[in-house]
């Protein structure tokens, strides 16, 4: 008996380890400007996200069904899309994220007020939630604003693409954290990676498209609609 | 033996054809040559009515009932979008041959993927089923929207997906929101909206309340509502004019169902005069965004798309008013699709005419295009309200509703950003109409082909508005009812 609970402590350890690295990967990709060293953090990121729901206490009795859909899950995050964005990172002339809109250490030190807006949330919300996890709910904000954060302000379409990555990720995070798996069966799992395989599917395609008539993947240069 | 009668007095059970016609064509219609797909288009478009009429009598029923449903006002835009995607389809083919589009195809089975989609969410019973719905609608508008493969096109293009994808994605997390109050409050049924209203009360409100935010936000986003509106006026300008007249009358009105639904739990819930008055706020600052920007455009169909985002705001805010204005909100749908359809119809040609998307390119069409003249100036007047078309009695029953309610202040903005838009289009309508040209030269003459179906949709909104079919006069009563509207006030 004691054995056991020692067990289940030494696994919600792993998960904090994991919740930690979530964040660490999200303060990195904010301070990050080559566009190859973000493809890589975001397979990171998408590889530890996807392990989370394993060593999460309430997720203890996994069926069969929803550890298969995790390691669909793992495989898309963690292989399918950073290969796909590797590849179109190759292609790409101009590698680096030049002039950002919010500059570098402005996005880092943003980046830490999200963890500390997130802190605040959580413990505001903490009273009605179904599961004591609050490093979970902390992990789940900061990815979901970084990711948000990231598409604003940043001008290269890759980049935009991995903000909506990290997004998502934040969205998974939240889901596990919200959801007790007895009526939501794979809602979330589902929902998130239809989700992103069309988001990036169509996006690829587009960001092809800006490759090739623009020769770069910049959206500053797609500036010609406007209102005067 | 026994079960099959009961089948046959039910009704059968193929209310996912609806769906799935459109769905099977499409994809066969994107690998036929140009002529056959056309073909396909329109056969398809009789057919989609015509089982749309179907449910619409209560003769089909769905087959996955934990997934699908007849609803009231799912089958009033399911008929809005079916009716009107007939007359754009029409339309379509004689500009589409005009317009010498070289991936016509693409246009053919993506249009109907487009339809199957947009029935899909109207259909919708499952919370994530409706995500998914409206997730798919902007997979399958993205390609109408890029079809000009211009560098403008693919901006366009581009904001859409993004600004739409971070929208339903948003809406997702409602949706998460939403099943945490159903565990929060012990609830345990499927989480379809029908089995959900039976037991809202138990939903702990908090979440129920988050959720209803960020669904309001998601769905908001693809809608049109301020401040998420920014993708709308581009694409609406880029895409070619059928697919414009698409998105502004049939899939606007699919994201408000969105909306609509959720308004509708949060009503079961106890929790009305909250999304209300979320729902007043949107609207409002909707018209008014749309009020400052269509003061300067330069672009008419900007101009047409902006008018949209007003209208969006309109429905929104008569929705959230309640009483008589919910009716007059329905009302508003239909036939802010039926004119807007028309106008934008008419765009199209007044693009192919003088081949410029700019205000100051154009002038005279009451000489050079007399049929679009019409076509176009009716539809302008519709649109601002005039009677006899049906805005009139639509925007004076929403203002009649607020007036009822008390709600004065937000009556006065409501009619101040009325006048503003009308100022702000009658200029450019003006000066399209009845300015000199300078450079008159017609680039394609004006046809039959492309001016009936424009005359159509008008014609339909003003015998709308006089003799109100009671079918559908019954469905939007039933439809507004379960959110407290009514025509008794």
């Amino acid at each position: 008996m004691i054995q056991l609970s020692n067990a289940l402590v030494s696994v919600s350890h792993v998960g904090d380890v994991l919740l930690t690295m979530t964040v660490l990967s999200v303060l990195l990709s904010l301070g990050s400007n080559r566009l190859g060293a973000l493809v890589k953090i975001m397979a990171f990121q998408g590889i530890v996200v996807s392990l989370i729901p394993f060593f999460l206490e309430h997720h203890g009795q996994m069926s069969t069904g929803s550890i298969i859909l995790l390691q669909i899950m793992l495989l898309i995050k963690g292989l399918l899309i950073p290969g796909f964005m590797y590849a179109a990172v190759k292609k790409i002339k101009i590698k680096l994220e030049v002039e950002p809109i919010i500059g570098y250490n402005a996005s880092l030190f943003a980046g830490l007020i999200f963890i500390l807006l997130a802190a605040f949330i959580t413990n505001r919300l903490q009273i009605s939630l179904p599961v004591k996890n609050e490093l979970l709910m902390i992990a789940a904000i900061t990815t979901l604003a970084a990711g948000l954060f990231l598409i604003m302000s940043r001008h290269k379409a890759l980049t935009q693409v991995i903000g909506y990555l990290m997004m998502e990720n934040g969205i998974y995070l939240i889901g596990t954290a919200l959801a007790k798996q007895t009526h939501t069966m794979y809602v979330v799992e589902f929902g998130v990676l239809l989700d992103l395989l069309v988001g990036i599917m169509i996006m690829g395609i587009i960001v092809h498209n800006i490759n090739s008539s623009y020769d770069d993947v910049d959206t500053a240069l797609l500036g010609q609609l406007k209102d005067n | 033996m026994q079960s099959s009668l009961d089948n046959l007095k039910e009704g059968l059970k193929m209310l996912e054809l609806i769906m799935l016609i459109p769905l099977l064509t499409g994809i066969i219609a994107m690998f036929l040559p140009v002529r056959l797909g056309r073909g396909i288009l329109i056969v398809t478009a009789l057919l989609h009515l015509q089982l749309t009429v179907f449910a619409w009598l209560g003769k089909i029923t769905p087959a996955l009932p934990q997934y699908f449903t007849v609803t009231n006002e799912g089958m009033l835009i399911l008929l809005v979008t079916s009716f009107v995607f007939l007359f754009i389809s029409i339309y379509a083919i004689s500009y589409m041959s005009e317009a010498e589009i070289s991936s016509e195809p693409i246009y053919n089975g993506c249009t109907l993927l487009f339809l199957a989609t947009m029935s899909m969410v109207t259909m919708a019973d499952h919370l994530i089923v409706l995500w998914i719905a409206i997730e798919a609608t902007t997979l399958m508008s993205a390609p109408l929207i890029f079809l000009h493969r211009s560098k403008t096109a693919l901006e366009a293009t581009w904001k859409y997906v993004m600004i739409c994808s971070v929208g339903i994605a948003l809406a997702l997390l409602g949706c998460f929101f939403v099943v945490l109050a159903m565990d929060l409050g012990g609830v345990h049924v499927p989480i379809t909206f029908t089995s959900l209203g039976t037991v809202a009360q138990q939903l702990d409100p908090v979440w129920l309340k988050a959720g209803f935010i960020f669904l309001v936000i998601g769905y908001g986003t693809k809608m049109g509502l301020a401040p998420m509106h920014t993708w709308l006026p581009d694409a609406h300008s880029e895409a070619p004019s059928p697919a414009s007249a698409l998105l502004s009358g049939a899939l606007l009105n699919c994201a408000f169902l969105g909306v609509y639904r959720g308004h509708q739990l949060m009503y079961q819930a106890g929790l009305g005069a909250f999304s209300s008055n979320i729902l007043i706020g949107f609207g409002l600052f909707s018209m008014l965004i749309a009020a400052i920007f269509i003061f300067n455009q330069t672009g008419y169909k900007r101009m047409l798309a902006y008018s949209s985002i007003e209208n969006m705001g309109i429905i929104a805010f008569g929705v959230g008013i309640g009483g008589l204005a919910t009716y007059g909100a329905m009302l508003h749908l239909i036939h802010h699709s039926l004119i807007k359809s028309s106008l934008f119809l008419s765009s199209g040609n007044i693009l192919l005419g003088y081949g410029s998307k700019l205000v100051n390119k154009t002038g005279n069409m009451a000489k050079l295009f007399p049929k679009t003249f019409t076509a176009f100036f009716a539809g302008f007047a519709g649109i601002s309200g005039f009677p006899p078309f049906g805005i009139f009695i639509s925007e004076l029953l929403i203002i009649m509703g607020a007036f009822q309610q008390g709600r004065m202040i937000s009556v006065s903005i409501f009619i101040l950003a009325l006048v503003l838009i009308f100022a702000g289009a009658s200029r450019l309508v003006t000066k399209m109409c009845f300015s000199r040209c300078n450079d008159p030269e017609i680039l394609v003459e004006e046809n039959l082909a492309r001016t009936l179906p424009s005359y159509a949709l008008l014609l339909t909104s003003i015998v709308l508005c006089i003799w109100l079919p009671d079918s559908l006069y019954q469905t939007i009563l039933s439809a507004i009812a379960t959110i407290g509207g009514g025509v008794n006030g």
